[in-house]
Order: C-alpha cells, then structure tokens, then sequence
C-alpha cells in the first residue's frame, strides 16, 4: 500500500475497502472456470490484489462470470446475484457473455448478458490469459474510484426492464421480484 | 485499575487475534510459494464488511452471534495476558471450561435460525468434533488441576514461574503433548476443519453470514484463536510476567500450528473422533495416572 494513499483511508474508507478486498464467488458458470485456479493459486497469486474465492453469495462482492451462458446457468446467476449484498460488482469473462462468441447461434445459450445482469466491466477473448483478470481487477479499481462501477444501482432502478428481460429468455421466473416497485429489496423478508 | 484491564484486556485480544488471522494468510501463501496478501488485509476485509448492506433472518440470527462474542469477551477477562489478569483472581478453571461452551453454542444458535442446509451439516459435524477433543482436554485440565492442587491459573503460572514450565516438568509432560495434538482441533484449523469447509459445505456455519454478520464472525474466530492459545501458554509455557513475553509464546504456538494447517488435507469427522479418542486420549490419559502418582 502506498503511503500516499493514507488520507484517501480516512476520507473514503468504504470506497477503499471495496477496492482492496474483493472476495469472488466460486461459481463455475462455463469453461473460462478453467483460468481461474491459476489465477488463485501459486502461479498468478490473485490474494496480492486481495481478491481471493469464497463459498456463498452472501460473502461475496465480485462475480466473474466465466464463458458462455446457456440458459440453465442464466438462472442460476441471476439467483446468485440477486443473493450478493450490494455494492456488488460484476465482470464478464470472456467472448460468449459479450456477444455471443462463438456460440452466438446456439439455440441454448443467451447472446448479450448485459440484458438480464448489469456488468461492470468485461474481458474479451477466447480464452483471456489469467493475467488479464489482474487487468480486470485494476480497472475495476479505476472505475469504483470513479463510482463507475455501479451496476447493483442500475440493476435498482431499472428492475422492471431487467426481470422483462428475464423473463422472456426463461419463461415465468418463480421467485419474487427482488425490489418491490418502489425501489425497497422484498428478498428475504420472507421465510 | 482494574476498570482500565476489563476494557483493555478485550481490545488487546482483538488486535492480537487480527493480527493472527493476517499473519496466518500470509503464513499460507510464503508456504505456497506466493507473495500474499499484506498484513491488515483481514482489517481492510472487515472495513469492508461494516459497510456493506446485510440482511437479517430473524432475532435469534442476530442475537446468536452477539451471545457468542460475549462469551468469548468474558473468558478473555478470566484469562491472564503476561500481568494483564482483571477477573483472574475469582473463577480459574472450571470457569473458563463452563464459559467456553457459549461462544460455539451462540454460533449454533444463529446459524439455525438461517435455514440453510450446509448450516445444520456444520453445526452437526462441530459438536461432534467438540465431541472428540473435550475428552482429552478435560483430562488435561484434571491432570494440571491434580499436580498443581488449584483451580486457580493465575496459581499455576505463579508455580511454573517459581519453578519451571509445566510442559517441561516430567508429571505433566505428557498432558502438554495431548493438549498440543488437540490444539488445532480446538482452533478449527486443519486437519480439523471440517465444520468449516469452503468446498464441501460452503465455509459451514458462514453460508448465511455476510456483511456486519460475517465481520462479527471474523472477530469471534480471532478471539477463539487468542483464547485457546492462550489457556496453553499459561498452563504449559508457564505464562509471562510481561505482556510482550507472553505474545512471543504465543506466536510460537499459532505459527507451529500453521505449519501443521499448511502440510494436512481435512479429516472426515468420523476420522477426526476416531484419532483424537486414540491418540490425545490416551496420552492425556496415562499423563494424569502419572499426575496422581507423582503427587502422592
């Protein structure tokens, strides 16, 4: 840590911690999965930037969403987003979340996941290195700097044009809505 | 004065506790060949943590975890840190091993009010281990209680600084040996950390823990670790006549222990009742027949 960076501790001290302790939920959604061990373990060192893996949702603030998302696992990411505690943030990894990649005729897997999860951030190519998720991650910093990576606001204020969309890729969801329509969360009040 | 070292001595295992849960990530990671994380990096989780949103799953969640850190705060108090004793004079003992039941009960308390499966596995598999290792530390604690003949600590540093360590002493030799082999099953740290497990039932009693839940979480697991270390320096190392002393033999311990964390996969629970009915058992158990007859 710099010592330069002491006062910006005292004046923004949640903003600081977001940046220096992003915990990333273990959730394998395809094959880009395949570059995270590296990443985590001995090779590539990710707890340096202090990001390391974690086992549920509720600990988590970082989602890497991993290749392509058919729409089985579209479900579940949504689920699993909509269980983080905000701020949350979001990166898609790889070609197949952008646009498609080279799935992007696939009767089985969603082309844009911008459409039904905000994304803050993306990392093109099929495969990415693992070096590019350290790219990610400082930019990521960059951007909650900027308070540019506020997806989890987006996601609050345009619920209802996201869960449409959820809903015409998977039909009738069966859970609740997350924010009841004056923007207050409904999720796990009940029991 | 001693108002000062009831509000003193918590805040000084707090730090020291933090200061082990950093010290064991970048312990880890030097072992791993990797760089690591700095050291503050559990404090800056815990900013982190205090200032995000979380939501609540009833009273008893809530409550649960705050029973268990006062649990933990008030055996702090009966424990001596080097001169640091505020309530050590009344109690001893038989005190810490009532009080210390709390700390894992208010965690079981809270985690089924959260309704997650994994939660009752790991609550389950917790006080099965607990089980396993309160055996051969009661043992330990008749053998130190028989030899020394008081219940009180602050006694048994007192003889051990009078005369040598206990661990060291030929009566209780094989009592400290069995209190060191239970340690990490004490501390939840491998090869016992199966009612912690991230991969198998995703970090247990934490699956429903986040934000100020979670950092309260933390800072009660880094007052285990202080307790249970340091109930094992006062009655085998001989406990200190300083504070710093007695923070240096307790780095020691928790840094053998991480050694034995680092090098061990995780024991399923039968494996974990089976080896510390064995081995902890019987040493503690021939340790205190040798207690009884060297006293008489």
């Amino acid at each position: 840590m710099d010592r330069n960076q002491i006062r910006k501790w005292f004046k923004e001290p949640a903003k600081m911690a977001n940046k220096y302790s992003l915990h990333a939920i273990y959730f394998c959604t395809g094959c880009g999965i395949i570059e995270v061990p590296p990443v985590i373990t001995s090779r590539w060192d990710a707890e340096r930037f202090g990001v390391i893996p974690v086992a549920t949702p509720r600990q988590a603030n970082l989602f890497l969403i991993t290749g392509y998302v058919s729409v089985k696992t579209l479900k579940a990411i949504i689920r699993t987003y909509e269980q983080m505690y905000e701020p949350k943030f979001t990166v898609g990894f790889g070609s197949c979340p952008v646009n498609g990649g080279m799935y992007w005729d696939s009767y089985n897997t969603i082309k844009h996941l911008d459409k039904y999860i905000p994304i803050d951030g993306w990392i093109a190519g099929c495969m990415p290195r693992p070096e590019a998720i350290f790219v990610a991650v400082t930019h990521l910093w960059t951007l909650i700097d900027k308070e540019m990576a506020n997806g989890y606001v987006r996601y609050r204020e345009n619920y209802n044009l996201y869960r449409r969309n959820q809903e015409m890729a998977l039909g009738k969801l069966e859970w609740p809505p997350l924010y009841s329509p004056d923007g207050n969360r409904e999720e796990d009040t009940r029991e | 004065m001693r108002v000062v070292e009831i509000v003193l001595s918590p805040l000084l295992a707090l730090v020291v506790g933090v200061f082990f849960l950093g010290l064991a990530r970048k312990i880890m990671a030097r072992i791993h060949w990797r760089y690591g994380p700095p050291l503050i990096q559990p404090v800056i989780d815990m900013i982190r943590l205090f200032y995000q949103k979380s939501v609540s799953h009833g009273r008893m969640f809530d409550l649960g975890i705050i029973i268990s850190l006062t649990g933990s705060i008030v055996v702090i108090l009966f424990l001596p840190f080097g001169s640091i004793c505020p309530l050590s004079n009344s109690g001893g003992l038989l005190v810490i091993l009532y009080i210390m039941l709390i700390a894992p009960l208010g965690i079981a308390l809270s985690g089924g009010q959260g309704a997650n499966p994994n939660i009752s596995i790991a609550i389950s598999r917790k006080f099965i281990l607990s089980l396993g290792y309160e055996v051969p530390f009661l043992l330990v604690l008749l053998a130190v209680m028989t030899h020394y003949k008081t219940i009180s600590i602050i006694d048994v540093v007192s003889a051990q600084q009078s005369a040598h360590w206990s661990l060291l002493s030929l009566a209780l030799f094989l009592s400290g040996l069995s209190y060191f082999l239970v340690l990490p099953a004490m501390l939840g740290i491998r090869p016992f950390d199966m009612a912690s497990a991230p991969q198998e039932i995703s970090s247990g009693p934490m699956v429903e823990y986040g934000g100020k839940y979670l950092a309260l979480a933390m800072i009660e697991h880094a007052f285990v670790l202080f307790i249970n270390i340091a109930l094992f320096v006062n009655l085998f190392l001989g406990g200190a006549s300083n504070p710093v002393t007695f923070f240096v033999k307790m780095l020691v311990v928790f840094v053998l222990g991480l050694f034995v964390h680092a090098a061990f996969p995780r024991f399923r629970v039968e494996q974990a009742v089976k080896y510390l009915w064995k081995w902890p058992t019987l040493l503690a158990f021939v340790g205190l027949i040798i207690a009884v007859v060297a006293r008489s």
